[in-house]
């Protein structure tokens, strides 16, 4: 029996009349897609204020009663694990992942929609049990996002009573959301490609989306694992992390039990959690990169094996998190060595990224220049990586603001700066207008320059030795006295960015509401999703017959052909060339 | 060698013209793809936790559960009976789905109900044997090995229940008036979920049983002694 969502007709399709049916508990991927991004852009403002909280205390500590040494730690743990996994997993995934897979690879809909639906509630309960958090006795957990034992479940630690207990539950409840959600995804990507959509066919983000779903299905039980041993540990009083140890003054119960083996488990997830995060930043990337160039991307096929190989790679360089640990130094050899050669993969893609852009027709609007924003910003921060990958630097320089300053710029700015990229790219397609390219130039200018005003002197200062996870420095001498106003520096700027994204939440209200309807496939894109028939794409995406696909996404400015790019469905027999072009020789006829 | 071939095609050329191949039946069915990860992510989450094991099992505070005549799975009556349960409910898994095939739908009813209701009796069968222990000081938190041995059948059960949620929903679409084709892939994937199930606890069974110097012998082999 064909599955519905790869039928000509839609026998199944089941299309809901009620506002409840339609909005809340929806089946539509797309619906589902918005649903999720809301949740994740709402999340991650309150972990954006949180870091400006974080920041008002660095930058000018003593000056803020309100701030106290457990309240700083417990904002710098919501901020780092609500913008890793409540914002960017969900939002790249859930987000980008439900709505673009079904338009990308011509279904109507995902294989299981209900399973989908449930998704996405399971990870709406996972924020709100997450947020709850904030308001129970004692608070959220300080713990830093890495939650480590011993300390994460001890008396002292802030939040090591509920706090902790309600994060871990959260964290269980988002793996089972994203398992729901990921089996979804890659079985439709596997299953429910129309006609003559190849797996070399489909576009790079969903390659991206693709390889980053199965490694967070191979990755997240790790996480889920150590959360539930962790819990055994905090409740059921277990030693699984917990070693003899003195708190607060008085033997604890515990014994005989390891750490380091939470911290192996931890980064079995966390480190491929980077590139859950990266991989479909890296597709989108480049989808936007060649629609806004006018030419197709440069190496399509070292691209998708790159994305490959780096899924792969990054389940062997874990313990790079871990160097300071006390690991065998052979350990760190064989991580370091690892960690290096996963740059050879990754710099093939900035190459091609840039040699796409290389006499191309660049049209530089928003999406593409938030798009070459982050070619600058990714590359400075897979720099910092290199340094830090070597066991002998990363020594002195881990726990350093030198760290803090590397995982934004490679996995938070970066990303962050493809997701406005994409969101600019295909707010179109999602809601039939173009955000306002005045306040999207505005927000670009400000993000851009801003992150470098905060992350550059933040390398620096870690450089000088500068800890993080500090609430306060104390004695500031070992730091030369030209560097002592920096942080003060940094907090203005994270102020003036956070006041940036301002804006671009006020366009997208701006341009719900004001602006008009914008042209079909404003873009000229040539990827199956700007081709359904209605824009917004209806519930089903397609006609009674979904289209057939003749070629890959990347045909623009190709020789001869009136129109500068060709869409994905269109049949060789139907593309119009110039009069006088010899499609077998590539030439004009002499006039 | 489909998969290398399917990557390495060069999508810029031009594909040559007429009717493009695609599976029109749609090829593997999704849910069993879904399923194949599925098992992957839980094989995943069982592994890392063996490793685990294995790495605490060498530790001195551990006391394995068998190995001297006192402890309490040195003679394992209890896990044997549990064992033969769920041979017994995989069996029945394995004639629904050979009745589907036989286009029986007595006996795939029949197949899931028992399935199930062995899958339920096993759940139970665990929890009398957690009492058992609990009675006999074997707490969670009174060694690791005591720890490990909940946290495997505590999971194992949750896994258990998840099967027996599916079958439930294999009765609800056979009640809506679903035929038996269309519950087939159900079907055959719930016999799939329950040969797993076995073949997971018999490794379970297996591990949580053993000597210390078994233990030792496993975790030297795999370079965690």
């Amino acid at each position: 029996m064909t599955h519905f969502a790869i039928a000509d007709q839609e026998p199944e399709l089941h299309h809901p009349k009620t506002f409840i049916g339609k909005y809340i508990w929806s089946q539509d991927h797309k619906v589902i897609a918005i649903q999720y991004s809301c949740t994740a852009i709402f999340v991650g403002l309150i972990a954006l204020l949180l870091s400006v909280i974080m920041r008002l205390q660095l930058g000018f500590p003593d000056q803020f009663n309100f701030i106290n040494p457990s309240m700083y730690l417990q904002f710098v743990t919501m901020h780092g694990m609500i913008m890793v996994i409540y914002l960017l997993t969900a939002l790249l995934l859930g987000g980008f992942g439900n709505y673009l897979i079904p338009l990308m690879v011509g279904t109507r809909d995902m294989v299981f929609p209900y399973l989908n639906m449930l998704s996405f509630w399971f990870y709406f309960l996972s924020v709100l049990v997450l947020l709850t958090s904030f308001f129970v006795p004692g608070g959220p957990t300080g713990a830093g996002w890495t939650l480590y034992p011993p300390q994460s479940i001890l008396e002292g630690t802030p939040g090591s009573g509920i706090g902790i207990i309600l994060m871990l539950a959260s964290l269980a409840i988002f793996i089972v959301a994203f398992t729901m959600g990921g089996l979804n995804y890659v079985s439709t990507i596997l299953q429910a490609r129309t006609r003559g959509m190849t797996l070399m066919r489909m576009p790079l983000t969903i390659w991206g989306i693709f390889t980053a779903t199965i490694l967070g299905l191979f990755a997240f039980p790790a996480l889920l694992v150590s959360a539930i041993m962790l819990l055994f540990d905090a409740v059921l009083g277990t030693s699984f992390f917990m070693p003899a140890i003195v708190s607060l003054g008085e033997a604890t119960d515990f014994e005989g039990g390891s750490p380091i083996l939470f911290q192996h488990l931890f980064w079995f997830f966390g480190h491929p959690e980077v590139y859950i995060v990266a991989l479909p930043a890296f597709g989108m990337v480049s989808d936007v990169l060649s629609v806004h160039a006018r030419k197709n991307i440069f190496g399509y096929r070292m691209m998708v094996w790159a994305i490959v190989f780096i899924g792969g790679l990054s389940f062997v360089v874990w313990a790079h998190h871990m160097y300071v640990s006390g690991m065998n130094p052979y350990f760190g050899f064989f991580f370091a060595t690892t960690t290096l050669i996963i740059a050879v993969p990754t710099a093939i893609k900035v190459y091609n990224w840039v040699l796409t852009l290389w006499r191309g027709n660049i049209h530089l609007t928003v999406p593409m220049l938030f798009a070459i924003g982050f070619i600058f910003t990714f590359t400075h921060g897979g720099l910092s990586g290199l340094f830090l990958g070597n066991v002998v630097i990363d020594m002195p320089l881990s726990d350093t603001f030198f760290v803090v300053a590397h995982f934004h710029m490679v996995m938070g700015v970066s990303p962050i700066m493809v997701l406005f990229a994409a969101i600019y790219h295909w707010f179109p397609l999602v809601s039939g207008k173009q955000l306002n390219t005045r306040l999207g130039m505005i927000h670009f200018w400000g993000t851009f320059l801003g992150t470098y005003a905060i992350y550059l002197p933040m390398h620096y200062l870690g450089f000088l030795g500068v800890p993080r996870r500090y609430y306060a420095l104390g004695d500031t001498s070992f730091i030369p006295e030209s560097a002592h106003t920096l942080n003060a520096n940094i907090t203005i700027a994270v102020i003036i960015v956070a006041l940036f994204q301002l804006i671009f939440i006020f366009n997208l209200f701006w341009t719900l509401k004001k602006e008009p309807k914008s042209r079909l496939n404003p873009w000229g894109a040539a990827s199956l999703e700007w081709h359904t028939p209605d824009v917004p794409p209806h519930h089903g995406n397609w006609g009674r017959e979904l289209p057939t696909v003749h070629r890959w996404a990347y045909d623009y400015s190709v020789p001869g052909v009136v129109e500068d790019f060709i869409p994905q469905h269109m049949a060789d027999s139907d593309v119009i060339y110039e009069p006088g072009f010899d499609r077998t020789t590539s030439r004009r006829e002499p006039t | 060698m489909k998969g290398f071939s399917a990557l390495t095609e060069k999508p810029w050329l031009a594909m040559p013209e007429g009717q493009l191949i695609y599976d029109r039946s749609g090829g593997t069915p999704a849910a069993q793809i879904a399923l194949r990860f599925l098992l992957v992510v839980i094989s995943i989450a069982f592994l890392l936790i063996f490793v685990t094991f294995l790495t605490r099992s060498q530790y001195p505070d551990f006391q394995a559960l068998a190995g001297e005549p006192w402890l309490p799975f040195n003679q394992s009556p209890r896990l044997w009976a549990t064992t033969v349960v769920l041979v017994a409910a995989s069996a029945a898994m394995q004639w629904a789905w050979r009745s589907v095939r036989m286009n029986r739908s007595d006996g795939v009813i029949l197949g899931i109900s028992v399935g199930a209701f062995l899958a339920l009796v096993f759940i139970m069968a665990q929890w009398t044997t957690w009492i058992y222990l609990s009675n006999l000081g074997y707490g969670v938190s009174e060694n690791p090995a005591n720890s490990y041995f909940y946290l495997f059948t505590g999971l194992h059960a949750l896994h258990v229940f998840g099967g027996i949620l599916a079958v439930v929903r294999v009765f609800i679409r056979i009640g809506q008036g679903s035929s038996i084709e269309q519950v087939a892939i159900a079907v055959r994937a719930c016999k799939t979920y329950w040969h797993f199930l076995l073949g997971l606890w018999l490794l379970l069974f297996f591990l949580l049983t053993r000597t210390p110097d078994t233990y030792a012998l496993i975790a030297s082999a795999c370079g965690l002694g």
